[in-house]
């Protein structure tokens, strides 16, 4: 089965989306972590580790080619079985343990950050490729 | 965009912590404040709490500071004779205010504001690197 589809549902975009998103809703818990470091009784929660296949799943797709006169031709790519699709973001929150080490979620956000950049640098690169293979030269 | 919700919870703890301030700023500055006459209390010190309560508008776990209560210990007392506020034995109430302890509160309250603000700095430049992929 052949779908149209939009240049950011390439599975590489759809993943790093996926990523992507995975550490907004990270960096949420570890604010809440924070800014609740003095609150008594609070527990330091923390997202299920990330993994593409928990969010992704497998669906088939390609691109084909519009024919809108006689003598057109049609092309298509097709990425059979390749292809990934995100379902739908639900990601676990975990208790973990029941106090909130300041230095530990400092650590865990400065981490979040830099994997977060890792992936917007992905997905631009990735941007980049697509228009590489777009352009004249 | 859950890193707006991210920037909300942040703000939040700085509020909190900001009110947590205020009321150890208020203890120091009342650390000497002794009754008028012998019948009044001195100064009580205060103790701030925290309560972390889902807010909806925002859909996460906020902050905020909850009720303030009063340190039940009891008053210091110095010997003072020519106090206004001393007893018949020269004895004046002063407050249950411990400075030392303030101070170390007034740390633990700086640090929480920074890893707050730590926060908010982490989360702005994610914001910033989004954004970048326009530009790219």
């Amino acid at each position: 089965m052949v779908n149209h589809m939009a240049l950011t549902d390439l599975p590489v975009f759809q993943a790093l989306k996926s990523k992507m998103q995975w550490h907004q809703t990270r960096q949420v818990v570890l604010a809440e972590n924070i800014a609740n470091a003095d609150t008594p009784h609070y527990e330091a929660k923390e997202l299920k580790d990330y993994s593409f296949s928990d969010h992704i799943g497998r669906q088939e797709f390609g691109i084909s080619t519009k024919t809108t006169a006689s003598g057109h031709i049609t092309g298509t790519l097709s990425a059979d079985g390749n292809g990934v699709e995100q379902k739908k973001d639900m990601f676990e929150v975990t208790p973990n343990g029941n106090n909130v080490v300041l230095e530990e979620q400092m650590m865990k956000v400065t981490e979040n950050q830099m994997d977060f950049q890792a992936a917007t640098s992905l997905y631009t690169k990735s941007l980049g490729l697509i228009r590489t293979a777009l352009s004249k030269t | 965009m859950d890193l707006i919700k991210s920037l909300f919870v942040s703000a939040s703890g700085l509020k909190a912590q900001n009110g947590r301030m205020r009321i150890i700023a208020e203890n120091v500055a009342n650390a000497d404040s002794t009754g008028r006459t012998p019948q009044d209390d001195p100064y009580r010190r205060k103790v701030p709490s925290f309560t972390s309560h889902f807010d909806k508008a925002v859909g996460a776990e906020v902050v905020e500071l909850g009720r303030v209560s009063e340190d039940t210990s009891p008053f210091n007392t110095i010997y003072e004779p020519g106090h206004p506020a001393a007893d018949e034995e020269g004895y004046v109430q002063t407050p249950n205010v411990n400075t030392l302890i303030e101070t170390v509160d007034m740390r633990e309250a700086q640090r929480s504001y920074e890893a707050n603000l730590n926060v908010i700095e982490a989360t702005r430049r994610m914001v910033q690197k989004t954004i970048d992929i326009l530009r790219a």
